[in-house]
C-alpha cells in the first residue's frame, strides 16, 4: 500500500475509534460530573470530578441489590446451561441418530425466537406458580436461550477434537463416559470458558425479561435504568452511575473472549 | 442420555409457553378489562390483527423501514470497516476488541447514553451539530415526528456495524491465498481482483451477516424502548414495542398473544430461510 | 529478450537470508530450471521475478530494463501455482478466460483462445466443469491454460508437479516439454526433483542455502558438477564421494589407493558415479575387493550397494544372470577419466 493511502486508512481507522468509543466515555464522565456540569447549555470536557452519584444511587436508593440479583441470575443460568448444554453438545457432536439435525434446528429456534413472544406467555405461567418477581423465574427464562447458546458453541468445539481422540481413549481403558469426562472435558476447556462468558454477558445484559418478569424484589441493573428515566425528570448523574456499573464489567469480558466470539456470535458457522 | 435434560428444560419453559400463548390467542384474556377471563374466541382476534389494526400495520411498517435501513447501512460500513482492518497489520487484534464495545454494552445502556448525548437542551452531539449546522437550534433529534426514526436508525448503526465488521473480517482471514497471487499474475488489478475474487468468495459469510442482522434487528426493543419509547405518537413504535404495549400497558393479553404470535411467524420464517442459506447450500465456512 | 538478475538478494522480516547475491542470465526460448533443495531460494527468486515478492538487494533486468519495482501485472509474466490456485467459484471456461478478460479483450477472441488453449492441452470437454469436480491432474492443465492463454513472454512455474501422483507427474512432465517445445515460450520452472530438472530443462541453475552454486546446460552438470554439493545432488543413485588425501599423484583412503593425475597433495575428496564403476571378473592389477551388503534390482540395472574396510558404495550395473549374495566379494574398477575431486573445505571442483 502507498504512502498516502495508508495515511487516509490510518486516519480513517482513528475516526472510527473515536466515534466507536466516545460515547460510552461520554456516559462514564457524566457519571463523574457534578449535576450543573452535566446539564450545562455546552458540553464540559474538563470539570472537576466527584463520585458523589454512586453512593447516592447504589446506597441511598437502594440500587445495590440490583447488582446481587445480576450477578446471581448471570451466574446460575450460566452454571444451568453449562451444566445441561455441554453433555447436550457432547451427544450432536459424537452420536448419529433419526432426526439429529431437525433436533438441532429446534435447538437454533430457541436461540431466535423473539423475546416479546415468549415472554408474553411466560408472564401468565409464572404468574399461575407464583414465580413473578423472583430471581429464578428470571433464570430460567435466561436458560432458554442460553442453554442454546452453549449447545450450539460446544458442538463446534467437541467437532474439532478428532475421534481417534475418542477411539485412544477407549483402547485405553476408559468407559464412553470417562472419556467424555476425563480426556474431552479438559481438552474443550479452554471452549467451555469462552462459552460461559458469552452465557454471563447475555444473561447480564438483558433486558426485556427481567423488565416484565421481575419489576421489583429481584429486578436486575438492567431494570433499573429506566426506573431512573421518568417524566418528572431525569437524575442523569445516577442513571448514569448504573449504566456503568452495568456495562464495565462487560468491557473487561470482551477481552477475554474476543476471540471466541465471532463463533459464538454466528452459530458456529464461522470459527473465527 | 446426555441429551433428554436439555431437551425437556426447552420443550418445558419454551415450548410449552409457546402452545400456550398460541392458545391465549384464540381468548379475549385482558387483566384490563373486568369479565374478560378467556373465554373462547375462535378466530376473532387474528380477524382483529388483519383488518381492524392499522396500528399493528404501521408498526410492522416502521419495522421494516427500521430493518432494511439499518442492515444495508450496517453492512456497507462494516464492510468496509474490515477491509481497512484487514490491511491494518499491526495491533490488529485490540483496536478490534475496542471497536467491539459498542455492541457489547447492554443495550439499554446504549439507549441511555444515546439520550443523554441527544438531549434537546444538554446533549452533547445535538450541541456540536447544532453548532456545525447539521439541524436547525429548534430541532429535537428524538422528539421530531419525522427525523426520530432515522435517529434512531442512528444509533442502532452505531451499536451492531462492530458486527459485521467482525464477521467480514473473520471470513477475510480465512480466504485462501493463492486465488488473490493468481489474479495478480493474471493482470487484475486491484478493484478487479476486489470484484472478482474476494467478494463470491465471501459471499457465504455476506449472506450469513446479512440474514443475522436482519433477525435481530426485527426483535429489537431495548434500546428504542428507553430512547423514545415508541413514540413521539408512534413513530418509532417497533413491532416488539408495540406488542408489549398491548400485552403490559393495555393487558390485553388474548389479542396481545395474537400479536407476538405474528412477531415469532416472521421471525422463525427468517431463521429458516438462514438455516437453508447457510448450512445447506455452502456446507460448513471454515477457518 | 534477455532476462537477468543481478546481485539479487531477499533477507526476510525475521532475518532469514532466503537470497544471496544471486546472478542469473537467459535468453527467451529457454526452459530454466531453478533447482534446490527446500529453502535454497528457488521459489524466492521465482516470486521475485514475478513480481509477488519484493528484493531486499538487487534488481532484474529484462532487455536491460530495471524491473525490480513493476508489479507483476506489467511484467509480460504468468506463473502455475503448486496448488494450481484455481478460481473455485468460476467454471474451468472463466477460469482460463479470466486474464483475457481482464485486459479488456474482445469477447470473440476470447473464445478463440481459450478454445485453442483447451485443445493444445487436452481440457476442452472440461470447460463447463467447476473446479471442485476435477482430478488433481486436471487441475494442473487449467492451471497451465490459464498461464499460457494470453501468450505471455514468460511462463512461471513453482513446483507445479509435486502434488501429483507419480504417475500422473510423469506423464505431465512430458506434455510441458512438448508444450516447450511447440510454443517456443520462455519457461522458468522450479522443482526440487533433480529428475524433472535434468529431463525438462536446457539449463539448470542448482541453489543451496540461497545460493547460486552452478548454473548449466543438463550434461554439463552430470559430468562436471563444479561443486560436491551439485555431485552428490544429481543422479539417482547420488554420486559416490570419498574423503581422503592425496599423495604423490595418488589418492589414498581406507587402503584404496587410485590414480590422481594433476592433483596436488593434500586432503582431497574423490567422487566417482556409481554406473562409472566397473565389475571385473576376477581379481586384477587395478582391482579392489569389496562385499557385497545390499542388492538391489531395478530392471534392467542393478544396484549393489559394498563395503570394503569401513568405506560405503554404491555400484549401478546391469542386472545379469549372476546369482549374487550377501557377503559374496566382489572385485571393482576405477577408471581414472572418471574420477571427480574436490577441495574438502569449499566443496569446489579441482580440476
Amino acid at each position: 500500500m502507498t504512502r498516502p493511502w495508508r495515511m487516509a486508512a490510518l486516519a480513517a481507522l482513528i475516526a472510527v475509534l473515536v466515534i466507536a468509543l466516545t460515547p460510552y466515555l461520554w456516559l462514564f464522565m457524566t457519571s463523574i460530573k457534578t449535576r450543573i456540569d452535566a446539564l450545562a447549555d455546552a458540553p464540559v470536557w474538563a470539570f472537576t470530578p466527584t463520585l458523589e452519584h454512586y453512593p447516592k444511587v447504589f446506597l441511598d436508593k437502594g440500587y445495590l441489590p440490583l447488582v446481587f440479583n445480576s450477578l446471581i441470575v448471570a451466574s446460575v443460568t450460566t452454571a444451568l446451561s453449562l451444566v445441561i448444554g455441554v453433555p447436550a453438545a457432547y451427544a450432536f457432536a459424537r452420536y448419529n441418530f433419526v432426526g439429529k439435525e431437525d433436533l438441532f434446528f429446534f435447538f437454533l429456534t430457541t436461540r431466535m425466537a423473539p423475546p416479546i413472544s415468549v415472554v408474553v406467555p411466560m408472564f401468565l405461567l409464572f404468574g399461575y406458580v407464583g414465580l413473578i418477581d423472583t430471581r429464578t423465574s428470571l433464570i430460567l427464562a435466561h436458560t432458554t436461550f442460553n442453554l442454546s447458546l452453549v449447545v450450539w458453541m460446544m458442538r463446534g468445539f467437541f467437532d474439532d477434537i478428532p475421534r481417534e481422540i475418542d477411539e485412544a481413549g477407549q483402547m485405553d481403558g476408559h468407559t464412553r463416559a470417562g472419556v467424555f469426562f476425563r480426556i474431552l472435558l479438559p481438552l474443550a476447556a479452554p471452549g467451555i470458558a469462552a462459552t460461559a462468558v458469552l452465557c454471563f454477558m447475555l444473561s447480564w445484559n438483558e433486558f426485556l425479561y427481567a423488565f416484565i418478569l421481575v419489576a421489583f424484589e429481584g429486578r436486575t441493573l438492567t431494570v433499573g435504568i429506566p426506573g431512573l428515566v421518568t417524566p418528572h425528570g431525569t437524575l442523569w448523574g445516577q442513571v448514569a452511575a448504573v449504566a456503568v456499573v452495568a456495562t464495565l464489567p462487560i468491557i473487561l469480558f470482551t477481552f477475554l473472549v474476543q476471540r471466541h466470539l465471532v463463533r459464538g456470535l454466528t452459530f458456529g458457522a464461522v470459527k473465527g | 442420555m446426555f441429551l433428554t435434560p436439555s431437551v425437556v428444560l426447552l420443550v418445558v419453559l419454551l415450548l410449552g409457553p409457546f402452545i400456550y400463548m398460541v392458545g391465549v390467542s384464540f381468548t379475549d384474556l385482558n387483566y384490563a378489562l373486568p369479565g374478560r377471563d378467556g373465554s373462547f374466541l375462535g378466530f376473532d382476534n387474528y380477524r382483529r390483527l388483519m383488518r381492524d389494526d392499522p396500528v399493528f400495520w404501521e408498526s410492522f411498517r416502521t419495522t421494516l423501514v427500521f430493518v432494511l435501513g439499518v442492515v444495508s447501512t450496517e453492512f456497507i460500513l462494516g464492510f468496509a470497516i474490515a477491509l481497512l482492518l484487514f490491511h491494518q497489520m499491526q495491533r490488529r487484534r485490540i483496536v478490534l476488541t475496542l471497536l467491539l464495545i459498542p455492541m457489547m454494552l447492554a443495550p439499554v445502556a446504549v439507549g441511555l447514553m444515546w439520550k443523554l448525548m441527544l438531549q434537546g437542551e444538554f446533549g452533547m452531539l445535538t450541541y456540536y451539530l447544532r453548532e456545525i449546522g447539521l439541524i436547525g437550534p429548534q430541532t429535537a433529534l428524538l422528539g421530531d415526528h419525522r427525523i426520530v426514526l432515522w435517529t434512531v436508525m442512528a444509533t442502532d448503526v452505531w451499536e451492531w456495524t462492530p458486527f459485521v465488521t467482525l464477521v467480514v473480517l473473520a471470513g477475510l482471514l480465512s480466504l485462501p491465498r493463492e486465488p488473490f497471487e493468481a489474479a495478480i499474475m493474471d493482470g487484475a488489478n486491484r478493484w478487479q481482483v476486489f470484484r472478482d475474487i474476494t467478494v463470491p468468495l465471501l459471499r457465504p459469510i455476506i449472506a450469513l451477516v446479512l440474514l443475522l442482522r436482519a433477525i435481530d434487528a426485527f426483535k429489537e426493543f431495548d434500546k428504542v424502548f428507553i430512547l423514545t419509547g415508541g413514540g413521539p405518537g408512534n413513530t418509532t413504535e417497533l413491532l416488539s414495542i408495540y406488542t408489549w404495549r398491548v400485552n403490559f400497558r393495555n393487558w390485553d393479553l388474548g389479542y396481545g398473544a395474537t400479536c407476538a404470535f405474528m412477531v415469532y411467524l416472521v421471525v422463525l420464517i427468517l431463521c429458516a430461510v438462514f438455516y437453508k442459506a447457510v448450512y445447506w447450500t455452502e456446507g460448513r465456512v471454515q477457518k | 529478450m534477455t532476462v537477468a538478475f543481478h546481485g539479487v538478494s531477499k533477507i526476510f522480516g525475521d532475518g532469514t537470508v532466503a537470497l544471496d547475491d544471486f546472478s542469473l542470465t537467459f535468453e527467451s526460448g529457454e526452459f530454466v530450471v531453478l533447482l534446490g533443495p527446500s529453502g535454497s531460494g528457488k521459489t524466492t527468486a521465482c516470486r521475485i521475478l514475478a513480481g509477488l515478492e519484493q528484493a531486499t538487494g538487487g534488481r532484474v533486468e529484462v532487455d536491460g530494463r530495471d524491473v525490480t519495482g513493476l508489479p507483476p501485472r506489467d511484467r509480460n509474466m504468468s506463473m502455475v501455482f503448486q496448488n494450481y490456485a484455481l478460481y473455485a467459484h468460476k467454471s474451468v471456461y472463466e477460469n482460463i478466460a479470466y486474464p483475457l478478460r481482464v485486459r479488456g479483450t474482445a469477447r470473440q477472441d476470447i473464445d478463440d483462445k481459450v478454445r485453442a488453449v483447451a485443445r493444445l492441452l487436452q481440457i476442452e470437454e472440461l470447460l463447463k466443469r467447476r473446479p471442485r469436480q476435477l482430478s488433481g491432474g486436471q487441475a494442473q492443465r487449467v492451471a497451465v491454460a490459464r498461464a499460457l492463454v494470453w501468450q505471455p513472454a514468460i511462463c512461471l512455474m513453482d513446483e507445479p508437479l509435486s502434488n501429483l501422483d507419480a504417475i500422473l507427474r510423469l506423464q505431465t512432465r512430458t506434455e510441458i516439454k512438448r508444450l516447450h517445445a511447440e510454443l517456443g515460450t520462455t519457461f522458468v520452472f522450479v522443482t526440487h526433483d533433480q529428475e524433472e530438472a535434468m529431463t525438462l530443462g536446457t539449463r539448470i541453475a542448482v541453489l543451496n542455502e540461497g545460493r547460486l552454486v552452478q548454473f548449466a546446460a543438463p550434461k554439463e552438470i552430470y559430468h562436471h558438477p563444479s561443486t560436491r554439493f551439485v555431485a552428490e545432488f544429481i543422479g539417482r543413485p547420488a554420486m559416490n564421494t570419498l574423503d581422503g588425501r592425496v599423495e604423490n599423484g595418488r589418492f589414498l583412503c581406507n587402503g584404496l589407493s587410485l590414480p590422481a593425475p594433476g592433483q596436488g597433495d593434500g586432503p582431497s575428496v574423490l567422487g566417482i558415479r556409481p554406473e562409472h564403476i566397473v565389475l571385473a571378473p576376477g581379481s586384477g592389477a587395478a582391482t579392489f575387493p569389496f562385499r557385497l551388503d545390499v542388492l538391489e534390482l531395478i530392471e534392467p540395472d542393478m544396484l549393489l550397494f559394498v563395503t570394503h574396510d569401513g568405506l560405503s558404495m554404491t555400484v549401478r550395473g546391469k542386472a545379469d544372470a549372476a546369482d549374487l549374495k550377501r557377503g559374496v566379494e566382489l572385485h571393482l574398477e576405477f577408471p581414472p577419466e572418471r574420477l571427480h575431486f574436490f577441495d574438502p573445505e569449499s566443496g569446489r571442483r579441482r580440476p
